[in-house]
């Protein structure tokens, strides 16, 4: 998934995003429009400033990963984006209609044509079975029995759980209950999926399987995708472009490259530092231009692939992308990215 | 940084408020003498006695608007509503309501329920009480089903607005503490007697279980999957009927149980006010002193109680994946249907019973022996509990101790225990009862509460320990609480009023043994959730086990321990009425007079006696409770 997104008009949007939470919420944002910090803003005025002025725009088909630890305000910003909760001040779009003016017969409108929303810890129906859990937004549509099911059995064996179909949430294990989650959310077929740290209550190994699972359905299905997570690993495997979030507001947004590459406060950089470069970054993001070589490598090529190479020979590899040359990688550039990996 | 200054004084201060109490206490003694002045003696009876003649009057002949457009329908109402339901289900042959429920409960393949609550109708039938029965059952539905219909929504709306939360709280609270019998008079002015009365105190009574965890149910629902059901556009009565209230089915489906088993509770007491039914037989074998016979019936209230647990349960299952298959259920349906048809033809409706309550007439001379043998003993524990323990009390607080000394000993421990505001509050329900003319009576009546609670914490809490560590012992003591809790209390009053025959000594160990079960249960569940980690850390440290149970398992179920003796106190003052009737005196005792002869008046005092007690009582008890839970995190 890395970034070839089309650099169309946004699907989904927020401008100037303010949430917080308490009773005085006007003055808070004055206030912490004055500089004001949080803590002085809660004694002041005993609200919190949970999402602080907040702007982003997600592309179609694009995965954009908010990255935070707890207390950032990641979910408290996917909530707004998702209209769980209002915001205070700012707005969402959505196809360009503004999302936070609706009332809520247009508010559910778009939500049952355009949205869906996996969650941290699933939030099944405990007294469904797994096909009527994923038939669910279908069955609030309306759509007959008949038909419901007959997609539902379809998004299930496309996750994988052909076979338990007529169990009941709880009998699965973590792993395949986040499967009927995702499933739950495909069967409407929604342009936009919110995910809220859907694997965080998950193994490592199932985690990373449902990565990959994730990773390959978004190749099929190609949906715009906004992801919350607190695990930096993970925004870099999945997201085409990653926000890091602080204190309820983002300090940088780009993609994996960038933030690794240029880290734009000591607050990125400190999570950058543990993650193996060499595996991350691609030939492309460290190629200076140069000329074509008798050896070629592909754009996408990890810089940890090149290194056997380079030790065969030292001599600066070309760099192709669809067949072309785009530029060339040497040695010593390769070298840096070891020392610090 | 508050705390410290207590624990550090020394040993001697800390008793010189208690030492300073005594001392003014003593010396009062010397300075009052005189009764505590009724000056309201006949402030409420007459108002209230004046207004039960009017309710009379206008029940049968009235012109008053209350009563001929709210009282006098709303009666007509109920007993229309449960006529109907008796007609019904005399109507029917009687081998179609036993099939019937087992169809009702097995189409959803629970087939051992159904086969329960099947058995469990045919049971009143082989013994001849079908007739009672079936007015039980009616009267006993009706209010179950009225209950959950007020209850299950009333508990939604709570669940969403705090606002009515907050509000509705003190009155469940109060409803849920103010021993039912107190209802029956007020009804009594409202609705005279029969089983309007009947249905609409147990109504009262049991709504606040259904109330209450229908509200904890909407509540407990995971916040995702409300979130996720609004994610789909899903509008809030989508939600509401399709996520929320289907997850919470199980705790309502706890409440409506919990709304069963007081219903069945107070069906016996219902009788007093001629509700009829089951509950006027086992008066009557407690008059005959016929303990067979009202076992005999008590088994038939337990089985009304299963069969509306079983079927309730089942009706609520929603579960389409379990139903029988078509052909079966159009077969079944189609069976009874014929079955009524042919039954009626050949007027099949009385059950062909085999048996009649005299059947367990072997148990009475099983009685009769132990009197024979046993009344040695019977004797001794009658005189040293009534003239050995009861006797002195009550002419010692009564007689002896003047009454504003006794208030300011009552005051001083509801203080310590509670707090001042508590404390004002029971001198304020003291000075009440004593201006009402009730003084003697409340005094007799709580010390009798306070024998039977005393002996029941001694008997439940060792017992409750132990079954929380043995599982084995908690297996083995499990059908006989289950026995306890199920069977109407007056049935097993039967055998001991006829072993001690006479004074407050049957009354006592009826309490104790109705009230000790939640005691064992609630001690159990607290020794048995002291987290392991804790256990084992004691061990680690090479503890003893008497150590780690004194030192680390008793303080941390110290707070649910104490829950549970709140819960003996709620269910000894429960039995109150029943006590007093058959011996026990005091206000229970009042409280059947007034009922059976009409004293509006006296009884509404009773009533409020009884409240005020239960209250002061339950609030000090719970507030001990707290005070035993370790500080919250911060």
């Amino acid at each position: 998934m890395t970034s070839t997104a089309p650099s169309e008009t946004p699907v989904l949007s927020t401008e100037h995003v303010w949430k917080v939470f308490g009773q005085k919420p006007e003055r808070a944002v004055q206030l912490a429009e004055a500089g004001e910090s949080r803590s002085d803003i809660l004694a002041e005025t005993g609200c919190t400033i949970g999402v602080r002025d907040v702007s982003f725009a997600v592309k179609p088909g694009e995965t954009f990963v908010v990255m935070g630890l707890s207390g950032s305000g990641k979910s408290t910003l996917i909530r707004c984006a998702a209209r769980l909760i209002d915001v205070t001040r700012g707005t969402v779009h959505i196809d360009g209609a503004d999302f936070t003016a609706m009332n809520s017969q247009q508010l559910r409108e778009v939500r049952r044509k355009k949205l869906s929303m996996v969650f941290q810890h699933f939030g099944l129906f405990p007294h469904r079975r797994v096909i009527d859990n994923a038939c669910y937004g279908l069955e609030i549509q309306g759509v007959a029995k008949e038909e419901r099911h007959e997609r539902a059995l379809e998004v299930l064996g496309v996750v994988g759980l052909s076979g338990f179909e007529y169990h009941y949430p709880q009998q699965l294990s973590g792993g395949m209950q986040q499967r009927v989650g995702l499933a739950r959310a495909l069967c409407v077929e929604p342009e936009i999926l919110f995910f809220d740290e859907p694997f965080s209550a998950l193994d490592p190994l199932i985690r990373r399987d449902m990565q990959d699972e994730l990773i390959r359905l978004q190749q099929e299905m190609k949906r715009t995708i906004v992801f919350i997570t607190h695990d930096f690993a993970e925004a870099i495997k999945l997201g085409d472009r990653i926000a890091i979030m602080k204190d309820g507001a983002f300090d940088q947004v780009g993609t994996a490259a960038e933030l690794i590459r240029n880290p734009a406060t000591d607050y990125v950089r400190e999570f950058t530092e543990d993650i193996p470069k060499a595996k991350v970054l691609t030939a492309r993001d460290i190629m200076s231009s140069g000329g074509d070589s008798s050896r070629r490598v592909e754009s996408s090529a990890s810089v940890l692939s090149l290194v056997p190479m380079l030790l065969n020979d030292p001599t600066p590899i070309a760099v192709t992308e669809d067949g072309f040359v785009i530029g060339q990688v040497d040695k010593a550039t390769v070298a840096t990215f070891m020392d610090e990996a | 940084m508050t705390a410290p200054a207590s624990s550090e004084r020394s040993a001697w201060t800390r008793y010189v408020p208690f030492l300073a109490v005594v001392g003014a206490a003593v010396a009062i003694q010397f300075l009052v003498t005189s009764e505590f002045p009724a000056r309201l003696d006949n402030f409420f009876s007459d108002p209230v006695d004046s207004l039960g003649a009017w309710g009379q009057v206008n029940r049968r002949t009235g012109t008053h608007p209350l009563f001929t457009l709210v009282f006098n329908p709303l009666t007509s109402a109920v007993d229309g509503g449960i006529e109907l339901l008796e007609t019904i289900l005399s109507w029917l042959p009687w081998y179609i309501l036993p099939t019937g429920i087992f169809v009702l409960i097995a189409r959803r393949r629970r087939f051992l329920d159904a086969t329960v609550a099947a058995a469990a109708m045919i049971y009143p039938g082989l013994m001849g009480l079908w007739d009672p029965t079936i007015e039980t059952l009616a009267l006993m539905s009706f209010a179950v089903l009225v209950s959950a219909a007020i209850g299950i929504p009333l508990g939604i709306w709570a669940a969403f607005r705090p606002r009515v939360e907050a509000t509705l709280r003190p009155f469940l609270d109060i409803m849920q503490t103010v021993p039912a019998f107190v209802y029956f008079l007020p009804l009594l002015i409202l609705f005279g007697i029969g089983k309007t009365n009947g249905a609409i105190a147990t109504i009262i009574y049991a709504l606040p279980p259904v109330v209450r965890l229908t509200t904890l149910g909407i509540r407990s629902v995971p916040k995702q999957s409300v979130e996720a059901s609004d994610m789909f556009g899903a509008s809030t009565s989508q939600t509401l009927f399709k996520v929320q209230i289907p997850t919470a089915m199980p705790t309502i489906l706890a409440g409506i149980s919990q709304t069963i088993m007081m219903a069945l509770g107070i069906v016996v007491l219902a009788a007093l006010v001629s509700a009829g039914g089951l509950g006027g037989l086992v008066l009557q074998s407690l008059q005959a002193r016929r303990s067979g016979r009202g076992i005999a019936v008590g088994l038939a209230i337990v089985a009304v109680a299963m069969i509306l647990d079983r079927v309730g349960r089942s009706l609520a299952d929603s579960d389409r994946s379990k139903k029988l298959s078509q052909p079966a259920r159009y077969g079944l349906l189609g069976g009874l249907f014929v079955g009524t048809a042919g039954g009626r033809l050949m007027e099949w409706t009385r059950f062909p019973s085999i048996w009649a309550p005299r059947s367990f007439d072997w148990i009475d001379t099983g009685v009769d022996w132990a009197i024979a043998n046993w009344s040695p003993y019977t004797r001794a524990i009658n005189d040293f509990i009534g003239g050995g323990i009861v006797v002195p009390l009550r002419n010692f607080f009564i007689g002896t101790v003047s009454w504003p000394a006794l208030m300011l000993l009552v005051a001083f421990i509801v203080w310590r225990m509670a707090g001042p505001r508590l404390a004002v509050f029971s001198v304020l329900a003291m000075a009440f009862i004593g201006l009402i003319g009730l003084w003697d009576l409340s005094i007799d009546t709580v010390i009798q509460i306070m024998i039977a609670v005393i002996i029941a914490v001694v008997i439940a809490v060792p017992l409750g320990v132990m079954a929380g560590r043995n599982e084995r012992v908690e297996a083995a003591l499990g059908p006989i609480l289950d026995g306890l809790q199920t069977i109407p209390s007056l049935v097993y009053i039967i055998p001991v009023v006829t072993l001690f025959t006479l004074g407050p000594m049957p009354g006592i160990i009826a309490s104790v043994l109705y009230a000790m079960v939640p005691g064992v249960r609630i001690t159990a569940l607290g020794i048995r959730n002291v987290p392991s980690e804790s256990v084992e850390a004691s061990e680690t440290f090479g503890a003893t086990r008497p150590q780690t149970m004194f030192g680390v398992r008793i303080p941390l179920a110290a707070p649910t321990i104490m829950t549970g003796i709140n819960q003996v106190i709620m269910m000894v003052l429960a039995m109150v009425v029943i006590a007093g009737l058959v011996g026990g005196g005091a206000l229970g005792f009042e409280t059947v007079r007034a009922l059976t002869r009409n004293l509006y008046g006296h009884g509404f005092e009773v009533g409020l006696a009884i409240a005020l007690i239960a209250m002061v009582l339950d609030r000090s008890t719970q507030a001990l409770a707290r005070r035993f839970q370790p500080p919250a995190a911060t």
